[in-house]
């Protein structure tokens, strides 16, 4: 499956507006309640905004002329009325037009995390770390500036506008219809041009993700740059990044400013129609010359909300095209899904690989014809020159990715009918680079552990004393309090690792896979852990990954990963032989 | 309020500074808008004229032409969209060259600075000031300083114009824009503070998500996706809580705008209509306040809204300047001389963070010859490696090159003579070429034999794209030892007369491992190799080995001086003996 999201093809990413509003609309389906009274309240604050000026110019007609002071008061009563009703209702149609969109945000961010979690690791190892972060991060601000600002405007507008239009059509069918002509060549207009806007912002945001992407790369890594002498080159990348970004923003803000201009043109000319065509139906007799006045505010209700309705409708496409780069990622689905029990066959061995072939998408083929079984309480070693394919070995026991053609079954089952907690819970892998979360080295440890996730310091360093870990603290300065950033060096790559290593030890797999997970500590360190390893429970697989040789000298079994075979070594110094003479291949 | 932005002017500068070098452009957007404005408050006048003429033809019987009316009109409108249109492309442009070259001497200010910097700073809120930042005070170019420059510009002229006609009814409806500025200024100051907090929450909701990305692999060995998930919803959660705080506020704010508006149209029609029954105010005129009150509410409302996009740009303004004021890091030394790789470190001592990560350090390294270096996990031995690229500072004692401080040498040519191999791998989104050639100064018969020498041309080889095939970040495509070979033929590319390793045998097979220093030796003679290791083995004929031990140097020697004086070597020693002699053993 392809997961990489800038190889998407262009089909993948042509959906219509319409379509995205209805997937989008699905993410509030049940504010039904809320929609119907905000919609409620909207129809109240447009009628109190449209009757207004009616009642003002009918109290300017019959009272304010003939000088009947006490009607003016009357009125001036019912309008009073009116606007405290409209407080009332516009109040509540930002509230709950409001709380809909904070909801559909929280809902949307919440449906792309969790589709974040469902995804492989493949997807994560094909697309940038600051690329991903910028669709999650910005993208989602885009839906997010959209539906916390302009959303109740565009409504508001829209319901003012529909209200106006109505108005106009009533008190002259074809004045109306000459008036509100212009409104149908913006409509047009927008129609053409939003396709051509919406990709020029869609072209922007993957900008503005690249140069994220540039940026957390560069920076992340900046001692690389310094040491190599490399600052102008991180001025010269950035730079490129810089201007791609200022190219593309520039296109897009054209783009997004194009309607403003054009809907006041429109306006100005649905206001000439009202002028030269009103003139013409009064000396026919058609018109009145006070409907003409009141009809050139009603073309101001009308054009005003569509004019702002231009500046939100750009707002509108920026969000659309942050919406179709999040869906792309919603879209995917894992390639690891859970499959039906098969028929179970015992075999006796607690893992084993048959005719396993596994190559990575788009790549060669690196595992070829793989057989082997690991029996329960026994040590095995993986060795074999860089490249070999050990570590991906290890991704296959772990379930990280599945075999191309074969089958891995876990204690006579195959690997994939096994639900995740339980797959998760028989096999702990420690990984070749560890990964911390910040916080402290207890937190890091207990990190993922149902059974212990609620232990204070000092049950947890019992249980630590009790699986024989407690001498590892002594390294960490603080011990189980000391603090660790997830980035950076705070800790050394070896403390790293001993909290790796501790971590996987006390979720008591079936299976433990250590990929050279000890490679940057000390050996008398070292041997500690190897003691730690020996006193494991006796049921217990251990699968260790080395290029150090003492570090699988206590090995039951010796198998020999290279250019994609994996060969049972007779014995440790026939392993030897192969790994200090072999040919390495890559 | 101008006041007080005057004496913030005065004490640092302000966002206003930043405009200084666009004028120009500035200039002619605020004249654009001002054109086009005008325009604006000049069409209901030619309405007005134009049926006015009409009534008047009516009443004089004459024959009334259209065509002048429509014809002002018409030109009125074009007038507006040419100068709106060209308003809206200056606005972009403007903005977009602020933004850009702001973000221009951002990164400029950061490429020279020290990667301690770069760490304290924290890449993530440098990614902020970069992007975030950077976006606000883009918004505060393209909307605030022309929505602001336009709204003054009608307010002071309506209410002029309203102030002749009437100025008791007058005074009656300029005394909202007060009102309207009041509850604006306590609703926004709450809204600020909210605006602040809520930033908060999405940098704690960004971390969630970063670390998310970061450790998927972790996150699927140990099938913690719920416990993640849990840790963004809380913080979700909160993040929507902050968003309908802000909207409450705002839900308040604006029918309470709309309402007082509207109750001096009403004090309009009660006051302004007692007038015209008293005769003291022709009908016009009490018509023409009715419009003139609908176009000043719209100024003073986008003055509000803006103040805040003002107030948010101010506040990004002030976190890009804390970097853009940062010292730079010294500008270091002039020598530019060949190293010959002499090494001297005379009582040097660094603390990281609070504590010490190395305690009086000394040691000598002859040019040309080969020293280890070794002790336990979190010794310091990557600070020492540091210290010796100039990675870190020390905070005391002396770094000696050729008899010469560390500090004295040019960095560019000081960097092109030492090369580094990092205990991570640190591998970039490009090709395995740039990748390689990291450094400008690599010819490819230098990228030949670094890679020749590192083992890597089987590998290069077995690409399809051979040296151009695209590497990435955390890549799959590459093992542990690739990486690791990659980054020293990066090292090795530069033609170093100085060679760090740190740890470089942890993820590469004794059997390359031994062909690659072999090369190294042959290809690269006479250049000085520090390497940290951990394995003896590997170092046990070299001129020097050094115990690092808890920050300190315990011993040093080559290997039997130091078998038969420290005991702490020879525990280690001992840790690895039972394999060691395999891997000694001769072919």
């Amino acid at each position: 499956m392809n997961y990489d999201l800038n190889k998407f093809s262009t089909q993948q990413e042509k959906t219509s507006t319409l379509g995205a509003l209805k997937t989008l609309l699905v993410l509030i389906a049940h504010e039904k309640k809320n929609l119907w009274l905000a919609l409620i309240a909207i129809l109240i604050n447009s009628g109190v905004n449209l009757l207004g000026p009616l009642l003002i110019g009918r109290a300017i007609d019959k009272y304010v002329i003939p000088g009947n002071y006490h009607g003016v008061l009357v009125i001036s009563g019912v309008l009073l009325a009116m606007y405290l009703c409209g407080l009332v209702a516009s109040y509540l149609q930002t509230k709950m037009m409001g709380g809909v969109g904070q909801r559909m945000l929280y809902t949307l961010r919440n449906a792309i995390f969790n589709k974040l979690q469902q995804l492989p690791v493949a997807f994560f190892n094909q697309n940038k770390a600051g690329d991903l972060i910028s669709r999650v991060n910005n993208d989602t601000d885009k839906i997010n500036t959209f539906f916390s600002q302009s959303l109740m405007q565009f409504v508001g507008n829209l319901s003012i506008m529909i209200g106006a239009g109505i108005f106009l059509l009533c008190i002259n069918l074809k004045l109306g219809a000459a008036t509100v002509a212009p409104a149908a060549l913006a409509w047009i207009f927008t129609k053409i041009l939003s396709p051509w806007v919406k990709r020029k912002n869609a072209v922007n945001l993957k900008s503005v993700g690249g140069m994220s992407a540039e940026i957390q790369e560069s920076l992340n890594n900046f001692k690389v740059i310094i040491a190599f002498n490399r600052r102008d080159y991180f001025r010269k990348r950035f730079d490129d990044a810089n201007k791609a970004n200022y190219a593309t923003s520039i296109k897009a803000g054209i783009a997004n400013n194009i309607f403003l201009p054009v809907y006041s043109l429109l306006a100005g000319a649905a206001q000439l129609i009202v002028l030269a065509y009103g003139i013409y139906l009064i000396s026919k007799g058609e018109f009145s010359i006070g409907l003409l006045v009141s009809y050139f505010s009603y073309a101001n209700s009308f054009y005003n909300p569509l004019r702002q309705l231009a500046t939100l409708w750009a707002s509108f496409q920026t969000a659309m095209a942050g919406w179709d780069r999040i869906s792309q990622i919603l879209s995917l689905d894992t390639n690891l899904a859970t499959v039906k029990e098969t028929v179970a066959e015992p075999s006796g061995a607690l893992l084993e690989f048959r005719d396993v072939h596994f190559a990575y998408p788009g790549g060669n083929e690196i595992l070829h014809h793989i057989n082997f079984k690991l029996e329960r309480g026994k040590t095995y070693a993986l060795v074999g020159p860089t490249g070999g394919g050990k570590t991906t070995t290890a991704s296959i026991i772990a379930r990280l990715y599945d075999p191309t053609s074969g089958t891995v079954f876990l204690d006579g089952k195959d690997i994939r009918s096994y639900e995740p907690e339980e797959r998760t819970q028989k096999i702990g892998f420690i990984l070749q680079e560890p990964f911390l979360f910040t916080g402290t080295v207890k937190e890091n440890i207990l990190y993922g552990n149902e059974i212990y996730k609620d232990f204070s310091s000092e049950e947890l360093e019992e249980a630590l004393k009790n699986a024989n870990l407690e001498s590892l603290l002594a390294i960490f300065e603080n011990g189980l309090e000391t603090q660790v950033l997830s980035s950076g060096d705070s800790i050394s790559l070896g403390q790293k690792q001993l909290i790796a290593f501790m971590r996987a030890v006390l979720r008591n797999p079936e299976i433990l896979i250590l990929d050279e997970a000890t490679a940057n500590i000390d050996t008398i360190t070292e041997q500690l852990l190897s003691d730690i390893l020996k006193r494991l429970p006796e049921t217990t697989t251990r699968v260790i990954i080395a290029h150090r040789l003492n570090t699988i000298e206590n090995a039951d079994e010796i198998y020999f990963v290279n250019s994609g075979e994996v060969i049972r070594a007779g014995s440790l110094d026939d392993a030897i032989e192969r790994l200090l003479h072999g040919k390495r291949v890559s | 309020m101008a006041k007080k932005k005057e004496e913030q002017a005065a004490k640092k500068p302000g966002i206003f500074s930043l405009l200084k070098p666009y004028s120009g452009l500035v200039f002619l957007l605020i004249l654009f808008s001002i054109f086009s404005n005008s325009a604006s408050l000049w069409m209901p006048k030619i309405i007005s004229h134009g049926i006015d003429d009409y009534i008047h033809s009516l009443i004089t019987k004459t024959h009334f032409d259209v065509n002048p009316t429509l014809v002002k009109f018409s030109s009125a409108i074009l007038f507006i969209f040419i100068f709106s249109w060209l308003q809206s492309i200056i606005q972009t442009y403007t903005s977009e060259k602020v933004a850009r070259d702001l973000r221009t001497r951002l990164s400029d200010k950061i490429s020279r600075q020290s990667s301690i910097f770069i760490e304290q700073a924290n890449p993530s809120k440098l990614l902020t000031n970069l992007t975030a930042d950077a976006d606000s005070i883009k918004l505060f170019v393209s909307q605030a300083l022309v929505s602001i420059v336009s709204s003054i510009f009608i307010i002071i002229g309506a209410s002029i114009l309203l102030l002749t006609i009437n100025w008791k009814l007058a005074l009656c409806v300029i005394a909202i824009i007060p009102v309207i500025g009041i509850t604006f200024a306590l609703v926004l100051k709450k809204v600020r503070v909210l605006f602040k907090e809520s930033r908060a929450v999405i940098d704690w909701l960004n971390k969630v998500i970063n670390e998310s990305i970061l450790g998927s692999a972790l996150i699927r060995v140990i099938n913690s996706q719920q416990l993640e998930f849990d840790k963004f919803l809380k913080a979700n959660t909160k993040a929507r809580d902050y968003g309908l705080a802000i909207l409450r506020l705002f839900a308040g704010l604006i029918p309470v705008i709309t309402f007082t508006a509207n109750m001096a149209g009403l004090s309009i029609l009660v006051l302004g209509g007692h007038f015209v029954i008293n005769k003291s105010m022709s009908l016009g005129d009490f018509a023409a306040f009715n419009s003139y009150l609908v176009q000043l509410i719209f100024p003073i409302i986008l003055i509000g809204f803006m103040s805040n996009i003002i107030a948010q740009a101010s506040a990004s303004f002030e976190r890009i300047n804390t970097i853009l004021d940062a010292p730079d890091s010294p500008a270091g030394g002039t020598i530019t001389e060949p190293l010959r790789g002499d090494i001297d470190l005379k009582n040097v001592n660094v603390i990281y963070g609070q504590k010490p990560a190395l305690k009086d350090i000394s040691l000598s390294v002859k040019a040309g010859s080969r020293i280890a270096i070794i002790g336990p996990t979190a010794a310091g031995k990557t600070q020492l490696l540091y210290l010796l690229t100039n990675l870190i500072k020390a905070n005391s004692g002396e770094v000696l090159f050729d008899g010469r401080s560390i500090d004295d040498y040019n960095s560019e040519s000081f960097h092109s003579q030492v090369g580094f191999v990092f205990q991570d791998s640190i591998i970039f989104n490009m090709s395995i070429r740039e990748n390689i050639a990291f450094s400008d100064t690599v010819t490819d018969e230098s990228l030949k034999k670094a890679i020749d020498t590192a083992e890597l041309h089987e590998f290069v080889d077995s690409l399809p794209e051979g040296l151009s095939t695209i590497v990435s970040e955390r890549g799959a495509s590459l093992s542990g030892g690739q990486k690791q070979r990659i980054m020293l033929a990066r090292a090795l590319a530069v033609n170093p007369r100085v060679l760090l390793l740190d740890d470089f045998t942890a993820r590469v097979d004794n059997n390359t491992e031994k062909k690659i220093l072999e090369n190294v030796q042959k290809n690269y003679p006479g250049l000085t190799l520090i390497s940290v290791t951990q394995k003896i083995a590997s170092v046990e004929h070299y001129d020097q080995i050094i115990l690092l031990m808890e920050s300190e140097i315990v011993a040093s020697g080559n290997h039997d001086e130091l078998m038969s004086t420290s005991t702490d070597y020879v525990q280690i020693f001992n840790s690895q003996q039972s394999t060691s002699n395999y891997e000694l053993r001769p072919k």
